[in-house]
């Protein structure tokens, strides 16, 4: 609706780009439905958290209304003031008498732009600080979710939160609400300047009140379903745009530009349909606003007239009161415009507010620390909410310093375990005794300086090198930051970077390869330094060359730790002193590659493949 | 090159009917706003001045009308913008979206997919939207200007003067005070986006913070990130807020000269009531269009950048030129590299019989993703040549070229759409058979609603080697004469890898395949391996006898 937050000031028509904000916020709301959507704040709580964000800033507030007052109410003075020139003339006075009200004209000019700064000022400082306070709070409960939690979700819903929906109310805070205050400041003002020059000025202005208001009830009805159809819409011509344009290889190694061409076709012009119906509605909404400002300024003139053939009032007045109701137009549309994009926001709250509220779950706080780096479960079950288990029964004891390959088809539940003994999962029955303390006593800090997970999930952090490191540890020196690259390998392209480390990697920025997004993980986990190590097939998605690269660089990272490593490669198997094969969620053989190469067991057989043309 | 200004006038001329009408019927929806404080005038002077009760009711009708005029006009004026505005943006879209699907290729070389995609959404709506800012901007604007330069000049010329030569002289002395404003809080506004970046990223990346337990330092860089975007975007609504404050004053100060001199004219006797009224209403109402006009200049400066940029995308030139032929059919399948130097490529032979099962490995991983180019035409060899059945590729229709040879790269992006969809996207009958090959369908199995479970973007909701599998399928489905698949199953498992080597040998049993991989699982399947280190072959044989006999091979398939 921001396309179009008022008729006569045509220009905000086209220059608002507020929609490529909501069409980027349809496609991650629309993809892959998740299972279980994070929680949304009911009003109470979305009201109880904005009272809360209030508190502290109640002064603030108050100065921010009151300089916003002041600012419209002085504003008002200029039509009767105008008014009052008239009836000079009217009079036929002499120019003398019009210094004053000049000279008054001039200084309500003003103090009017001073006060309006003042109220700006006051208002986004209020409206920005809560925003930051609000957005912080987010990020903090977010990065402090369980992650079981995240996923059940689908971490789409929590990107959309955390980008689209802080920027919307960002944006309504920073340019809704205080259009929308001051709009409604100044029609209720205006309204009461309209009682002060004649009561029956005001009665005849609020004849056109109820057409408004119907007409407002009448498009919110329309209105609202429509957006919505259009922003998803417009998130399925992004979403068939990027499909198309990110695999254009792929589309043309496989012939399908035909169809890809009509798929975006399709889906652009069925946007741009549902914006042309939604200019239609506007203009209907707009139409009906018209036939409101008619009524209400030919009501207020034809009161006029009968008003000052009664001498009831001057000509002055009826001037004032003319042009109080003309200056009104622009405000009651703005005001009523406004009207669906606050609804929105209030709904990006309400989403923001349900992440904040989610109750924090227990953390272990026993004190208790793990000596020594050793792992050991028993009866360890697992099922992902209500599915089939995936983990039967799992028993393991792996010694301080002893690296154990995980080899099995997928589906067996190698990450499963993985991330179970990570902490990352709460298993389902069983234990995890890390260092001899059951992993649910590790307060966090503890259960992270004792057990990593690298997966094959890669994410460069956006930022410098050093900072994306420093993640890992905030207080490491430049010294130790290259210690570890160097370990891991990736000494020689991290020098080899314009700006060495501090170079801007990550989206948008320098782009690292697979490989070496994978290397600067490795690192990391030098930097935490933790005695118990997890690599989930983290050397898998490099592709065939680049995952020696990495095995190199993990063998320098594993070095005197405790590992356990889902395997990829059989290679890596065989490199570990034990090797537990998982099938069906059961250790279904477990030994050293030696013991279990020959035979005629699953790991043998997976061996055979590999090397029975070798030998 | 054809430049951005040229596309912008081709575009706007392409709706050149549509904005002729809503050009016409702004500039009268305009002339009937400016109209109105023109007929607030009339009335309070001519009837309520007057008293004349009949003069009321002519001109309260006069009132209604214009109402009715500029309502109307405003409706259908909007309407075919909005049509013009959509229909160009829609044009440009698919202009964008046809030149990058061109079989010729070469479009999204140097550009990322979300680069592409603002291209097409963005700047093409910005382009589009000029089919509201030359009605609205230009054409409304000048006719209220004009109205009321009339108007204003009947009524009294000294005054006139004073309101048409102060206007604009107001809006674009705000402007002028403005422009630095506006400039650094553009530079501060830019610093509060970076802030949702950051949260985005740790939010994207929070599987990886969890695992090396980096909550709390990356609360705390957010933290700070969105302290300093505060303090930025603070600097940024003073900078604003002063900025409107003078605008505001400035049109205050006007005002009330406007006033000043009208008022003394009309003591003078050579303005009525009706006309100062008038005069004040039409000098306020003037600053809009004025206004206007300022900003047009930005859009157009705009829309022109914005063309600029879909004409770049355009015009790149092509990967690869054309070729007129077509494939002799059927294609018998039989592939050729001769001295073909290329990239790390440094004058390769390979000869690749009809139906063979060929493996190539190579030692350096570009090599190898340069010949999964090449035989697909995605790049032509900088010399040398590739054949297909004994014809140049560089004399065949890259499209139809793509018929017979099929060569599916190592990252082949999955589509949205249901699994099913995805891997019969190019199939001509049943995919099951395919399905079962790649091992997708016990990916299927793993899924909620088996090969009709929507897959998310760009295969967003598969693992690794799922997806992977999913490519595989898709690829053995579209049953190429001529197939090559690169590294197809880096991040499948051993267990599954072993059993898809197997079942693509069978599949593909008499079809021209070749396996660009470093896999011993899928080598080991093969009839003849390859060898290329240093950009030419080295060797050439069984992958075992290759195992046994050559050390470099053994190094790059087995460690």
């Amino acid at each position: 609706m921001s396309e179009f937050t008022s008729e006569s000031s045509t220009q905000s028509e086209f220059t608002s780009e507020s929609s490529t904000q909501s069409e980027l916020s349809s496609v991650s709301s629309t993809q892959s439905e998740p299972v279980e959507r994070l929680p949304v704040a009911t009003g109470k709580q979305t009201a109880g958290a904005l009272r809360e964000l209030l508190r502290g800033n109640r002064l603030l507030a108050a100065a921010a209304l009151g300089a916003l007052l002041v600012s419209t109410a002085i504003g008002l003075a200029v039509a009767p003031l105008l008014g009052s020139l008239v009836d000079l003339v009217a009079a036929h006075r002499a120019p003398s008498a019009l210094v004053l009200p000049i000279a008054a004209l001039a200084v309500v000019a003003v103090a009017r732009g001073l006060t309006s700064a003042l109220g700006a000022i006051l208002t986004s400082r209020l409206g920005e600080t809560m925003l930051a306070r609000l957005r912080e709070r987010f990020v903090a409960r977010t990065l402090d979710l369980p992650l079981e939690t995240v996923e059940r979700a689908g971490s789409g819903d929590l990107t959309a939160r955390v980008t689209n929906d802080v920027a919307l109310v960002g944006e309504t805070v920073r340019e809704g609400l205080p259009q929308l205050a001051q709009a409604v400041l100044t029609i209720v003002l205006t309204f009461g300047g309209l009682g002060a020059l004649d009561w029956r000025f005001l009665l005849v202005a609020l004849i056109a009140v109820p057409l408004q208001l119907h007409t407002l009830r009448w498009y919110l009805r329309h209105a609202v379903p429509l957006y919505a159809r259009q922003r998803v819409a417009s998130g399925d011509t992004q979403q068939s745009l990027l499909d198309t344009v990110g695999g254009a290889s792929t589309v043309r190694a496989f012939g399908l530009s035909r169809g890809h061409t009509e798929k975006v076709a399709g889906a652009s012009w069925s946007a741009a349909e549902l914006m042309l119906r939604g200019m239609r509605l506007v203009t209907r909404f707009y139409g009906r606003l018209n036939l409101a400002e008619f009524i209400g300024l030919g009501a207020i003139l034809v009161m006029g007239f009968f008003l000052v053939r009664a001498d009831a009032v001057t000509i002055g007045a009826t001037t004032a009161a003319a042009l109080y109701f003309h200056s009104l137009f622009n405000p009651i549309n703005v005001a009523l415009a406004l009207v669906d994009d606050a609804q929105a926001a209030a709904a990006s709250l309400a989403r923001l507010v349900g992440v904040v509220d989610i109750p924090e779950t227990g953390h272990g706080e026993s004190g208790r620390r793990p000596g020594g780096g050793t792992v050991k479960t028993s009866a360890l079950h697992h099922s992902y909410a209500g599915g089939p288990p995936v983990l039967h029964d799992v028993h393991l004891d792996i010694a301080e310093g002893e690296r154990v390959a995980i080899v099995g088809a997928s589906g067996a539940g190698k990450t499963t375990l993985a991330t179970i003994i990570a902490g990352v999962h709460t298993p389902a029955g069983g234990s995890v005794l890390l260092g001899g303390v059951p992993l649910e006593e590790l307060s966090p800090e503890r259960l992270r300086t004792s057990v990593a997970l690298i997966s094959q999930e890669v994410h460069v952090f956006s930022g410098t090198l050093a900072e994306d490191l420093r993640l890992a540890k905030p207080s490491a020196t430049d010294a130790e930051l290259r210690a570890a690259l160097d370990r891991v390998g990736a000494a020689d392209w991290a020098q080899a970077l314009e700006h060495g480390l501090d170079t801007v990697v990550g989206d948008g920025a320098h782009r690292l390869t697979t490989t070496q997004a994978q290397q600067l993980a490795l690192a990391r986990l030098l930097l935490v330094d933790p005695p118990i190590v997890i690599l989930d097939e983290a050397t898998a998605e490099a592709g065939s060359a680049g995952s020696r690269v990495l095995e190199r660089a993990a063998e320098a990272a594993l070095h005197g730790r405790t590992a356990l490593i889902v395997a990829h490669r059989l290679t890596q198997a065989a490199a570990a002193d034990r090797i537990i094969v998982l099938d069906a969620g059961r250790v279904v053989q477990t030994g050293s590659h030696a013991e279990l190469s020959t035979g005629d067991g699953p790991y043998a057989k997976l061996w055979a493949a590999w090397s029975d043309n070798r030998n | 090159m054809a430049s951005g200004s040229e596309l912008l006038r081709e575009n706007v001329a392409g709706q050149r009917k549509l904005l002729a009408a809503s050009s016409t019927l702004a500039a009268v929806h305009q002339g009937g706003e400016a109209l109105v404080p023109v007929l607030i005038g009339v009335i309070i002077d001519s009837a309520i001045a007057s008293g004349s009760a009949s003069a009321l009711l002519v001109w309260v009708l006069v009132l209604a009308a214009d109402f009715a005029v500029l309502s109307i006009a405003y409706r259908f004026s909007a309407r075919f913008a909005e049509r013009a505005n959509q229909r160009a943006a829609h044009e440009l879209r698919m202009r964008v979206t046809e030149r990058v699907l061109d079989p010729r290729g070469g479009a999204e070389s140097a550009r990322l997919p979300g680069e592409l995609v603002n291209i097409a959404t963005g700047d093409a709506r910005r382009v589009g939207k000029l089919q509201f800012a030359i009605p609205y901007g230009l054409c409304a604007s000048l006719a209220g200007v004009l109205v009321s330069a009339i108007a204003l000049l009947r009524l009294s010329i000294p005054l006139g003067l004073t309101v048409l030569l102060g206007a604009p002289l107001i809006v674009f002395g705000a402007q002028l005070i403005g422009k630095p404003l506006e400039r650094r809080s553009d530079a501060e506004q830019d610093e509060a986006a970076f802030a949702s970046g950051v949260a985005a990223d740790l939010v994207s990346g929070l599987r990886v913070l969890k695992g090396i337990g980096a909550e709390r330092p990356a609360n705390a860089r957010y933290h700070a990130r969105s302290r300093s975007s505060l303090t930025a975007t603070l600097r940024a609504a003073r900078a604003q807020a002063w900025h409107d404050a003078t605008i505001l004053i400035l049109t205050g100060l006007f005002i009330a000269a406007v006033a000043l001199v009208g008022v003394l004219l009309a003591m003078h006797g050579s303005l009525g009531i009706g006309g100062l009224v008038a005069a004040i209403g039409l000098a306020q109402y003037l600053l809009g269009p004025f206004q206007a006009f300022g900003r047009l200049n930005g859009l157009l400066a705009q829309a022109r950048a914005s063309a600029g940029r879909i004409a770049a995308v355009l015009d790149t030139p092509h990967a690869v030129p054309g070729g007129e032929r077509a494939p002799a059919e059927p294609v018998r399948g039989a592939l050729s590299l001769r001295a073909v130097r290329c990239g790390r490529l440094s004058g390769v032979d390979i000869e690749v019989p009809a139906g063979a099962l060929l493996g190539i490995v190579c030692r350096e991983p570009d090599a190898a993703a340069t010949l999964a180019e090449l035989s697909g035409r995605a790049r032509d060899p900088e010399s040398g040549q590739v054949y297909l059945d004994g014809v140049p590729l560089t004399e065949l229709d890259p499209a139809l070229l793509r018929t017979g040879v099929l060569s599916a790269a190592h990252n082949a992006e999955l589509f949205s759409g249901t699994l099913a969809e995805n891997v019969s996207a190019a199939a001509g009958g049943v995919i099951e058979p395919a399905l079962r090959a790649a091992g997708a369908e016990e990916v299927a199995t793993t899924l909620a609603q088996g090969t009709a479970t929507r897959i998310a973007e760009r295969g967003g909701s598969l693992s690794g080697g799922q997806r992977q599998r999913v490519a595989l399928a898709r690829a053995l489905a579209a049953e190429p004469p001529v197939l090559i698949v690169h590294d197809p199953t880096t991040a499948v498992d051993t267990v599954t890898e072993a059993q898809i080597a197997r079942s693509l040998r069978e599949y593909r049993e008499g079809r021209t395949t070749i396996l660009l991989t470093t896999s011993p699982a899928l080598l080991a399947e093969t009839e003849s391996v390859v060898f290329l280190a240093d950009g030419t072959v080295t060797a050439h044989g069984s992958h075992a006898q290759l195992v046994h006999e050559n050390a470099d091979y053994r190094t790059a398939v087995l460690s």
